[in-house]
């Protein structure tokens, strides 16, 4: 059988060892279903076990193996090599994820957008309630009222939208697109009382007004989140809250206190 | 909490940036078209007096808002965040001359209104 194969550049960097990173070429053979996580599993196997990435689900639901393909964040096993040009003089560039700081290879450091997803507390804040006391139905949702945040929760957390945000790339401080979308997730759901909590860093300049409404976070999401519908939604709430504060001296209470 | 903590304005650039986009989107092509194409191509008429009586009465200071302060306000904050993005400022500096400039702008256009 004639295997085909496809030239991939792969970045590689080792803090201990090297200067600063550099291009790696790698010949792999592929077909219709060969993945680009596939691709650097071939790597890591057969032709150099030193490659370092992160992956674990290999369907599109951890969030783990987010990588720039050609430029684009994408997951590596949502992303296929049969999707990019046939010629070997053209290889497929495989790097870290654009606006991170790399830790070893394809790895980078997560936390820069972690903190930021964990100071908007997405979960549920409740009204100092027992939950456990309550009746079932208490939880209930109606499907209206669930699909008011629905679509902001299939986030996955992959940060490949902080990649592709140039205004992250410019200010790391910005709170960022998936984290918005998640706390704009929790602040839309009808049994949560913590949007009072979530406002003050939402209205901050950091928050929300950091956003241009660029909109390559919604182009890139894998899971059609639609972070920066999100984003610009909580700029109306933003802009409520603040105006609310300035005339009552009090923070936009959450939909439902 | 005090009223003013963790304020800012750039909700108020946001705000009239956003209200000078649909300004921008429908009201200006539509005074260029008049303007610009259809009274020059001689398509449509429209007379000098006829005119000056418009601008004379509330269609005048709507023009001034939708077509001239608006968009102003919009273009400064376009210019703003660019800088911003081209990394040549952004700041409070370029924010103050921008929004300066439109507020200029602004100024002018209805105190000629007034004043007509
Ligand atoms: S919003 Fe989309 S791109 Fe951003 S972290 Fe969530 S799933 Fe990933
Ligand atoms: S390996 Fe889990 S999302 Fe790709």
């Amino acid at each position: 059988m004639n295997v085909q194969t496809r030239a991939i550049e792969v970045t590689r960097y080792s803090p201990e060892r090297d200067k600063e990173p550099y291009l790696q070429r790698y010949d792999v053979p592929f077909d219709e279903s060969t993945s680009i996580l596939d691709a650097l599993n071939y790597i890591k196997e057969h032709i150099d076990a030193t490659l370092s990435y992160r992956w674990s689900c290999r369907m599109a639901i951890c969030g783990s193996c987010g990588v720039m393909v050609n430029g684009i964040p994408k997951l590596g096993c949502k992303d296929f090599l049969r999707l990019y040009d046939h010629t070997p003089e053209t290889p497929i560039r495989i790097e870290p994820l654009a606006h991170f700081s790399v830790e070893r290879d394809l790895i980078v450091n997560m936390d820069e957008f972690l903190t930021h997803l964990e100071a908007v507390k997405p979960y549920i804040i409740g009204d100092n309630v027992d939950t456990a006391s309550l009746p079932a139905e208490a939880s209930l949702q109606s499907p209206a009222q669930l699909s008011r945040y629905q679509q902001f929760a299939n986030c996955i957390n992959c940060g490949l939208c902080y990649a592709a945000c140039p205004q992250f790339g410019l200010n790391p401080e910005f709170v960022g697109p998936g984290a918005i979308a998640l706390a704009h997730r929790y602040n839309l759901d009808s049994r949560d009382h913590g949007k009072t909590e979530r406002m003050p860093l939402l209205n901050s300049k950091n928050g929300v007004w950091s956003c241009t409404f660029v909109g390559f976070c919604s182009d890139v999401c894998p899971k059609g989140v639609d972070p920066a519908a999100a984003v610009n939604q909580g700029k109306v709430d933003s802009a409520k809250s603040m105006l609310i504060q300035l005339f009552k001296g009090s923070q936009l209470q959450g939909e439902h206190q | 909490m005090s009223r003013l903590r963790g304020l800012h304005f750039e909700p108020l650039w946001w705000s009239l940036f956003s209200a000078g986009g649909v300004c921008f989107a429908v009201f200006v092509p539509a005074v260029a078209l008049v303007f610009g194409v259809l009274v020059p191509l001689g398509v449509i008429e429209v007379s000098f007096v006829e005119l000056v009586g418009w601008y004379q009465g509330i269609w005048g200071l709507i023009f001034t808002g939708a077509v001239l302060c608006l968009p102003a306000f919009h273009a400064a904050h376009r210019i703003r965040h660019g800088l911003h993005d081209l990394k040549l400022g952004g700041g409070s500096t370029s924010a103050f001359i921008c929004y300066g400039v439109a507020a200029v702008f602004s100024f002018t256009a209805l105190w000629a209104w007034f004043t007509f």
